[in-house]
């Protein structure tokens, strides 16, 4: 573990519709794992990672929540102090790129004024052989995603969980466009969610910086 | 129905001890006792009566542990000892009497040196599901003994009849048990219980002891270790044997109709397995207590489910993996633009919206447990979820439903499997357990039935290790009902917590809250200094009844109680049990800061929990339910 000059604590939300891939997403970015059936996200789960992003160390608090729609009024809990999102949909299933549209609405409207948001089009790896013929799987096409994302002006990636494509990316162009937060200070009493919180406790995080293929 | 007193034990004092002895009044026979000891098995149970005059002892070891059981022992002559092959794969370690006491010794009675037939109808009748049970744990703890115990001198008697039992202490296991001739032994059991003979290749070990080549004084502190496991087994044993009479008392009660106030007080310590899916039908409501409605009462529910389910089948076809729906066709076809098309456009596309989030569920329902990645279950689980949300708009399909009818679901069909092998075990001579059966299941004309019953493996089946896809649509529509109209029960109890904001789960939250206030300052201090907000980690142990935290098999035993409370535990009762959860692990997180709060409480370790936990933690909630609420809590 190298010794960054600072480490910045960022506070990130996932969102979008059920079964899109956000926890499976997460579980790439922490544990480089994938599982073919993972149990959908009740509320939502807390995970962190460590990411090194030029001579910065992020560390990542991350906020996985649960897609369905009957869940949906806990969300702002979850994104109020989020310096940032990533905005999931499914490009096979075109109802979650609609319900993308809205959280990004929704995040604009009711989030953070600064707050970095990037949409991502997951399980990439289902069209990745397949030239955007006809009877391809993929519903939403990559130019509907950019479009979308230059209108709202976010960062826009193509990823698949699955194979690990453009997953640390994502999590690496976060981290460059989130301010140079205040640096990490010793001041305790700290409170969750601020910028400058600090984790002390090492031995808790799930893996070296050097995971992160940043 | 009350099993007959075994008259055949008396017991005589020698060497300043107790012993019991089998036999006919004076015709001596083994020495349990030494025997007991000889393998290690002497606990406070055996030696609790050493005190001559305390009847009540006597009594109770006599009724509790040898009661309803007769003596099962081979010819003194030979000196064998016939034991299931699970324990003696222990090689003696120890040797359970888990698992040899319910099957050898309810099944044979050999005083007179040849071995004659008893037929105890109270005892034999759950002397199969018992053994089950037993062979399960066995393999289990020989698991655990394994890497220790593996290869040494051993071998595996499936073609041998000589189970070498080698790491016995030889101080402390002075007896020496001989081999059984095979034939003899098979030839025994065959005569005196047929329905053993099903296990006939699992049963034909015999005990004999080498002098030891391994390390005393390791082998003494395995025994000692041993020694406490299996005093633990004897008395889960016992407890478990009175409970099995206590249930069966009330169910097969002749009045016709079942106390279901005594039922609750007695499940609310746990049910048998073998009794369970009966026990949670009438707890919830579902099977009457009165026997002579039971089966038209089922008969009614069951096609009221089918008939449900025919009406939402023609908009979604389950067969097909795609949604199908005929009024989506009906509609395409329509004039678009109309205002009744656009309505029911809405009502198709938010059938299909449902019917798409419940099938990617329940494909990740319980993705640890086999059961639930077959085609079969996750059809059945599909279907119950779809009607049950068609059924309830005003809270509909919610994620964390799925996980809640997986207990009735896997207690349903081990129900079913085991009246299958109770039924075949009748055929062959063990009495007959149909009054314990829930009605309408078997049915002689049910081919696949028939095959099941043929099935030479049909009596290692559990809900874990066999395919739904065997039975019958007729059985899995059955099975399908019971879960669907018991799950309907325990939603009722919990609606607020699935309907829109979910103000069931937040009026939950803020009453675990309130209490931890009352019961652990300390922690709730903690918690805001740190930032940590109930709702972070609480959503999910209301939404899912804990069933993420703790293991299904556990979950069950939960709900015994849930089930016996009144009104059903689900709402109120589990508050007071995610207290407990939560302040079991109070001293901890008193250490841990915001985040590691959070890691801790999403993933607590629960993993080696035990039903004792559980037990532990039910009571503790317990007694704070009828510390903190005013009114009369529960029956107990
Ligand atoms: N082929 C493929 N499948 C994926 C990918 N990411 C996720 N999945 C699968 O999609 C399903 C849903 O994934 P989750 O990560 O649970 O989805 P989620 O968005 O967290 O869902 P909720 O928690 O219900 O909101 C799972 O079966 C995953 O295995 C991917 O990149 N490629
Ligand atoms: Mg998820």
């Amino acid at each position: 573990m190298s010794f960054a000059p600072s480490t910045t604590s960022v506070k990130l939300v996932l969102l979008g519709e059920a079964a899109v891939g956000k926890s499976s997403l997460v579980l790439r970015f922490v544990s480089n794992d994938f599982q073919e059936n993972k149990e959908p996200t009740i509320g939502a789960a807390f995970l962190t990672q460590k990411c090194t992003v030029g001579d910065r160390t992020i560390k990542y608090e991350i906020w996985d929540t649960a897609g369905q729609e009957r869940f949906a009024s806990l969300a702002p809990m979850y994104y109020r102090n989020a310096q940032a999102a990533l905005v999931v949909y499914d490009i096979t299933k075109p109802a979650s790129f609609i319900k993308a549209r809205h959280w990004v609405k929704e995040l604009h409207e009711q989030a953070s004024k600064d707050i970095t948001i990037a949409l991502v089009g997951n399980k990439y790896d289902l069209v990745a052989d397949d030239n955007d013929s006809d009877d391809s799987l993929r519903k939403v096409s990559m130019e509907e995603g950019k479009a979308l994302a230059e209108e709202e002006g976010l960062l826009f990636f193509e990823t698949s969980a699955k194979s690990s494509h453009n997953v640390n990316e994502v999590f690496v162009a976060i981290g460059s466009k989130i301010p140079e937060a205040k640096p990490v200070t010793e001041e305790l009493g700290s409170r969750p969610g601020n910028v400058g919180r600090i984790d002390l406790s090492g031995p808790a995080l799930r893996s070296n910086l050097s995971d992160c293929a940043c | 129905m009350a099993p007959k007193r075994r008259p055949e034990m008396s017991q005589v004092s020698s060497n300043g001890h107790n012993e019991f002895v089998f036999g006919e009044k004076g015709g001596r026979g083994k020495n349990l006792l030494s025997f007991l000891k000889n393998l290690s098995l002497t606990g406070p149970l055996l030696n609790s009566h050493k005190n001559d005059n305390s009847e009540e002892i006597n009594r109770n070891i006599n009724s509790s542990i040898y009661g309803e059981m007769t003596y099962g022992y081979t010819s003194p002559d030979t000196g064998g000892l016939i034991l299931p092959k699970a324990a003696a794969s222990l090689k003696g370690k120890r040797l359970s009497l888990l698992s040899f006491f319910p099957y050898g010794l309810s099944k044979i009675d050999t005083t007179d040196g040849s071995g004659t037939q008893s037929n105890n109808g109270g005892s034999s009748r759950l002397a199969s599901p018992l053994f089950r049970h037993a062979t399960n744990s066995m393999s289990a703890l020989e698991a655990s003994l394994r890497p220790s115990s593996r290869k040494s001198g051993f071998t595996d008697l499936d073609d041998d009849w000589d189970a070498q039992i080698d790491d016995v202490d030889p101080e402390v296991a002075p007896v020496v048990l001989k081999p059984v001739a095979r034939s003899s032994t098979n030839d025994m059991i065959d005569l005196l219980h047929p329905d053993l003979m099903a296990f006939a290749p699992s049963l034909r070990i015999s005990v004999e002891r080498k002098p030891s080549q391994r390390h005393p004084s390791r082998d003494r502190a395995l025994m000692d270790s041993h020694d406490r496991q299996a005093e633990q087994e004897v008395r889960f044993l016992n407890q478990m044997l009175t409970k099995l009479t206590k249930f069966q008392n009330i169910l097969l009660k002749n009045d016709g109709t079942i106390d279901l106030h005594e039922l609750r007080k007695l499940s609310w310590n746990g049910v048998p397995a073998e009794l369970r899916a009966s026990v949670w039908q009438l707890l919830v409501g579902y099977l009457p207590a009165n026997k002579s409605r039971q089966a038209s009462n089922l008969m009614r529910k069951r096609s009221e489910y089918a008939e449900g389910l025919k009406n939402v089948s023609t908009q979604i076809l389950f067969k097909d993996d795609n949604v199908i729906s005929s009024t989506a066709n009906s509609s395409a076809a329509s004039v678009p633009g109309g205002r009744d098309s656009n309505n029911r456009d809405n009502s198709v596309n938010k059938d299909k919206a449902l019917y798409h989030q419940i099938k990617i569920d329940v494909k990740r329902t319980n993705p640890s447990m086999p059961l639930y990645s077959l085609a079969a279950t996750q059809q059945s689980l599909k279907k119950i979820l779809y009607l049950w949300a068609v059924r309830h708009p005003a809270s509909g399909y919610v994620q964390g439903i799925n996980d809640l009818c997986t207990p009735f679901y896997q207690i349903f069909l081990g129900n079913y499997i085991w009246q299958l092998q109770r039924k075949a075990a009748h055929k062959t001579g063990a009495p007959d357990d149909s009054p314990l059966f829930i009605p309408g299941i078997l049915d002689d004309n049910d081919t696949q039935e028939q095959l099941i019953l043929e099935d030479p493996k049909l009596m290692t089946y559990t809900a874990e290790n066999f395919d739904p896809s065997r039975i019958s649509d007729r059985v899995t529509a059955i099975i399908e009902a019971d879960t669907y109209w018991c799950l309907a029960r325990l939603l009722e109890n919990i609606t607020d917590n699935y309907i829109n904001e979910q103000p069931g789960i937040h009026r939950q939250v803020s009453d675990l809250r309130n209490l931890i206030l009352k019961i652990d300052p300390e922690l709730l201090q903690h918690f805001e200094a740190e930032g940590i907000e109930f709702i972070q980690f609480l959503f999910r142990w209301m939404n899912c009844l804990l069933m993420r935290e703790v293991s299904v098999g556990l979950i069950i035993r939960m709900w015994d109680t849930y089930l016996s409370e009144t009104p059903l535990g689900f709402n109120l009762f589990h508050v007071y049990v995610c207290a407990a959860f939560l302040i079991k692990f109070s001293a901890e997180l008193k250490e841990k800061d915001f985040q590691d709060i959070l890691l801790f409480l999403q993933n607590p370790p629960t993993a080696n929990w035990t039903e004792k936990d559980i037990e532990v933690m039910l009571s503790e909630a317990f007694i704070w339910q009828s510390l903190y609420v005013n009114k009369g809590a529960h029956l107990r």
